[in-house]
């Protein structure tokens, strides 16, 4: 008896030992494990900023979708009822079996794993009914971009996707979550600190099924912002519109469209065809629609409006006369010659005209667009000051524009040449700045390179009176209570060096250009738009010298002549005569301008928040 | 002086026995198990325990082969209708009442063996043999069902009741000899869980999600309690869940994190406590038969609270075996509480010894026995 009172009191003793080990010594570790199995923190997504047009037009909407995910070590143990289970959620969502539970072997066991995007309220309804008995399952609520009318508003607005290595690289520090999206490219990825918000957090308890139980500490999550850009989105789908139907007239299939304030530098429309469906990349897209866009001949990822770098042609010709004019070359009223060709160091270079247009001043070699008046002009300026003028203009300058991948375009000097010009020794011949570069530079040839965005930046100094502005994309900004964050406001970044009078001869020449009787009036005249205003053809040379050489068509434009409110350009990729390709695009985008003019200039109302 | 029935009950046992049943009742209720069932459970172990207590025990030993023989028809019984759960067939159904035969036949094997040693005039080899002859039935029905947590009760009963009957220590270090023997034996005669229990048991950070989850969740519960617990009903592990078989088998976990160091010595305290009362009325016994059945209930229940205790804090390997009292079970329950009730009724019928002693100081002072 008294052994086995003994035997009791030394297993009461052993396992108070082991208790007491337990429960004071490794106490607060196995409290920590015990918290940490319990207590989750979950992250509260913060709804992206919405993207509006200047009258408040949605372009983006955050979709609701639901998503099923597991937590792999919530699970069940069991291989087999593991597999039950997987099995199960795979029918109820819809999915071939096996591939959830491969999918899950690369993933974290910790964190939730996605087995099932974009379900339908039907399967939300059923999956929820069943979740008690679906440990490790659950449904998550995300936010998802749709946008609006892709095809015209895709490069614009760009799209977001999911972080891809080099994002998560470079956001990381920024508290990016592997999960996120991030916007790739256009306006969500310009405008990505502003629209993306906060995320919040919410500490739960949860139950072994990981099923929440109850919320313990939260920090609600703070929207983005919503931007409303400078954009009329009547204008943009008429512009649209407007470059498609003309591309097609013509049997062409890319080109672009800018359209701005010329005086508060505000982007009223800015297009770039073919578009893409940026609704595509929201999950992340398949390889085989991504190789059909990288390999479409027509490069619809390619955003011509702000990085289609293209040689500006006779719509250059406004900076040579200025340049000739403000240098003392020439006068307003300087008469030069415009004959079919002019020899300079031996080489033949050609008007685009075989016959002789005779002696005329510089608006009405602007009207004709004649050469070889601004290869004299050009030879008499020089190339540095030339390029000078250019630069002067914003050639050759990436604008701050509130998207990514804005380029510059190249405005060439000696400098540059002996660079490029692949020769090792740079004063070879080859790498020599010749006479011919500089004529052909002055007619906006040479390796004379702009954008669709810089010419229409280019033209509204024209028309503002010498004010290159900053180019911008942003209304305002409001914050998720409705407060008014950010607005812009007109920024100049450099004045012409041109005086009054200067410009107004250069203004008069592309005003007689508009209204050439058998020529460009026609369209006005056609359209019922008052030829008032200001424009200019051009049509680029590029690949090569010679008659046959593949051409690009443009069109600059501002109006009304006075006051000008409007100014654009238009690019027609392979587009082989500029006044019959690139001009009537810019007189319909002019006359839907003018019949909606109110509207589109009416002052923004804020929608409700 | 004649004393009374009430002066000849022992009244503390019930007491201990009453207070670890309401400890165990809130345990089970914070484990989100049927609390009212259980409770259900613990009125018919209270009405058990009184009728054990007025049943005159000593009719037992008559009865002891039929019970013995009763018994392995239930056993036999559960392999050929028994339901199956978790993988094992343990439960017989009663009149929609889930019955474990496995939990009576512990009560009723203490009846067989008291019957049995107390017969036996010495500690002969035969005896010995004879009642390793008895259990050896028994435990394999048990084993095979499978049930290995009650096989080793069984087994401890077995050799608990050798000792305490008298056994020479060569009969029991031939047993401990068996065992030295059957150890290796033992991979090929466990099942695959079982063996799988054993592995983690020996190295319980090798499988954190799978098969060593019991083990580890179980020990962060215990640990998670703390000095003075997490307080009743605020257990994290136990009430969502993350801590298994949370009412019964790992039920200790789940009372350690929400009472703590404390409460858990508590606990043991109380069963400690408890098991020096069945000692001591294995010794106030009147005849061998009563004392040997103490005997028998005393090496049930401390067998059973090492082994859960044990296995819960890491200790012993995991082998499904209830806590006494505490865990969730209708058969354990009234089972345990029907034992205490034959010890009561043991001491109930303990002779009326009343030896007036000498006046040594002018007290006079009762003993009962020796």
């Amino acid at each position: 008896m008294v052994a086995a009172a003994g035997v009791v009191v030394l297993m009461v003793g052993v396992l108070t030992l082991k208790l007491a080990q337990l429960q004071v010594y490794d106490s607060s570790n196995l409290a920590a494990l015990a918290r940490a199995n319990t207590v989750h923190r979950t992250v509260l997504e913060a709804d992206r900023g919405i993207i509006y047009d200047r009258h408040g037009v949605a372009l983006v909407q955050n979709t609701p979708v639901w998503n099923l995910q597991v937590v792999p070590a919530n699970l069940p143990t069991d291989a087999r009822e593991r597999a039950a289970e997987l099995a199960t959620l795979a029918r109820l969502v819809g999915q071939p079996e096996d591939r959830s539970e491969a999918s899950l072997v690369i993933a974290d066991p910790f964190s939730p794993a996605r087995i099932g995007a974009d379900l339908t309220e039907a399967q939300v309804l059923a999956v929820t009914e069943r979740l008690p008995s679906l440990p490790g399952a659950s449904i998550a609520h995300h936010a998802v971009r749709t946008y609006t009318d892709p095809l015209t508003f895709g490069h614009l607005v760009g799209y977001v996707g999911p972080l891809d290595d080099t994002d998560l690289q470079r956001l990381k520090p920024l508290g990016y979550q592997p999960d996120e999206v991030v916007g790739k490219v256009g306006v969500e990825a310009g405008l990505e600190s502003v629209l993306r918000g906060t995320d919040g957090w919410a500490d739960v308890v949860v139950d072994a099924r990981g099923q929440i139980v109850k919320t313990i500490a939260m920090q609600p999550p703070v929207a983005g912002h919503a931007v409303y850009l400078t954009i009329d989105a009547s204008l943009q789908v008429a512009t649209s519109h407007a470059l498609a139907a003309g591309l097609s007239r013509d049997g062409k299939t890319a080109g672009a469209s800018v359209v701005i304030d010329p005086q508060s530098g505000e982007v009223l429309a800015l297009v770039s065809l073919p578009g893409y469906d940026t609704n595509l990349f929201i999950h992340g897209i398949s390889q085989a629609a991504y190789n059909g866009l990288l390999t479409n001949p027509d490069r619809p990822l390619l955003n011509r409006a702000i990085a289609g770098q293209y040689a500006p042609g006779s719509t250059f010709k406004m900076v040579t006369a200025i340049a000739g004019l403000q240098e003392g070359k020439i006068t307003p009223q300087t008469m030069l010659g415009c004959p079919s060709y002019l020899n300079y160091g031996g080489w033949i270079y050609h008007n685009w005209a075989t016959y002789n247009l005779g002696y005329m001043n510089v608006a009405k070699a602007l009207a004709v667009s004649c050469d070889t008046f601004f290869y004299q002009v050009a030879a008499m300026v020089g190339d540095v000051t030339l390029a000078r003028y250019a630069r002067a203009f914003g050639f050759g300058q990436a604008k701050d524009l509130e998207m990514p991948g804005v380029e510059s375009g190249l405005v060439p000097d000696r400098i540059w040449k002996q660079l490029t010009c692949g020769v090792p020794d740079l004063n070879s011949d080859a790498c020599r700045w010749t006479l011919g570069d500089t004529i052909t530079f002055g007619i906006g040839q040479s390796a004379l390179l702009t954008t669709p965005l810089n010419q229409a930046v280019y033209v509204a100094a024209l028309a503002n009176g010498g004010f290159v502005l900053q180019p911008t994309l942003v209304h305002l900004v409001r914050d998720a209570s409705g407060r008014v964050t950010a607005t812009q406001q007109r920024r100049v970044v450099g004045t012409v060096p041109a005086s009054a009078d200067n410009l107004q001869a250069v203004r008069e020449g592309m005003r007689e250009e508009i209204n050439r009787p058998y020529n460009m009036n026609y369209w006005f005249r056609a359209a019922g738009v008052p030829a008032d205003g200001g424009g200019k053809t051009g049509t680029a040379q590029w690949g090569g010298s010679g008659l046959n050489t593949p051409t690009h068509a443009w069109f600059v434009f501002f109006a009304p002549f006075a006051q000008p409110d409007i100014a654009m350009s238009v690019f027609v990729e392979g587009g082989e005569l500029s006044e019959v390709e690139a001009a009537p695009i810019g007189v319909d985008i002019m006359q839907f301008n003018l019949n909606n003019h109110a509207a589109i200039r009416s002052a923004t109302p804020l929608p409700p928040a | 002086m004649r004393p009374t029935a009430w002066q000849r009950l022992d009244h503390l046992q019930p007491l201990l026995a009453g207070m670890l049943v309401v400890l165990g009742l809130m345990t089970v209720y914070s484990a989100h198990a049927d609390w009212v069932r259980q409770l259900v459970w613990v009125v018919l172990g209270a009405a058990a325990y009184v009728a054990a207590t007025a049943f005159d025990y000593r009719r037992l030993q008559a009865l002891a082969p039929w019970l013995y023989v009763a018994m392995l028809g239930l056993l036999l019984a559960v392999r050929l209708i028994g339901h199956t759960a978790l993988g094992a067939q343990r439960w017989l159904s009663i009149g929609g009442f889930p019955l474990q035969p496995s939990e009576l036949s512990k009560l009723v094997l203490v009846v067989v063996l008291a019957a049995y040693l107390s017969r036996l005039a010495g500690p002969s080899w035969r005896g010995f043999l004879g009642a390793l002859a008895l259990v050896a039935p028994v435990a394999a029905l048990i084993l095979t069902q499978p049930d290995l947590g009650t096989t080793i009760v069984v087994a401890a009963l077995l050799v608990g009741m050798l000792f305490l009957a008298g056994a020479r220590i060569a009969q029991l270090g031939s047993l401990a000899a068996c065992a030295v023997i059957a150890v290796p034996l033992l991979p090929y005669l466990l099942h695959g869980y079982q063996r799988r229990r054993l592995e983690i048991f020996l190295n319980p950070g090798s499988d954190p999600l799978g098969a060593g989850y019991n083990l580890l969740q179980a020990r962060i519960a215990v640990g998670a309690g703390g000095l003075f617990g997490q307080g009743w009903l605020h257990g994290l592990q136990g009430t969502l869940g993350f801590v298994p078989e949370r009412a019964t088998d790992f039920v200790f976990a789940v009372f350690a994190e929400q009472f703590g160091l404390l409460g858990s010595l508590l606990l043991l305290a109380l069963f400690g406590i408890l098991l020096i009362r069945l000692l001591r009325s294995a010794a106030l016994a009147p005849d061998r038969f009563g004392g040997l059945v103490a005997c028998g209930v005393f090496v049930v229940i401390l067998a059973q609270v090492v082994e859960n205790v044990g296995m819960n804090i890491g200790l012993l390997p995991i082998a499904g075996i209830s806590l006494p009292l505490i865990s969730y079970g209708g058969s354990a329950t009234v089972t345990t509480l029907a034992a205490l009730g034959l010890v009561q009724s043991v001491m109930l019928r303990r002779p009326l010894l009343v030896q007036p002693r000498p006046l040594l100081s002018g007290n006079i002072t009762l003993r009962a026995q020796a």
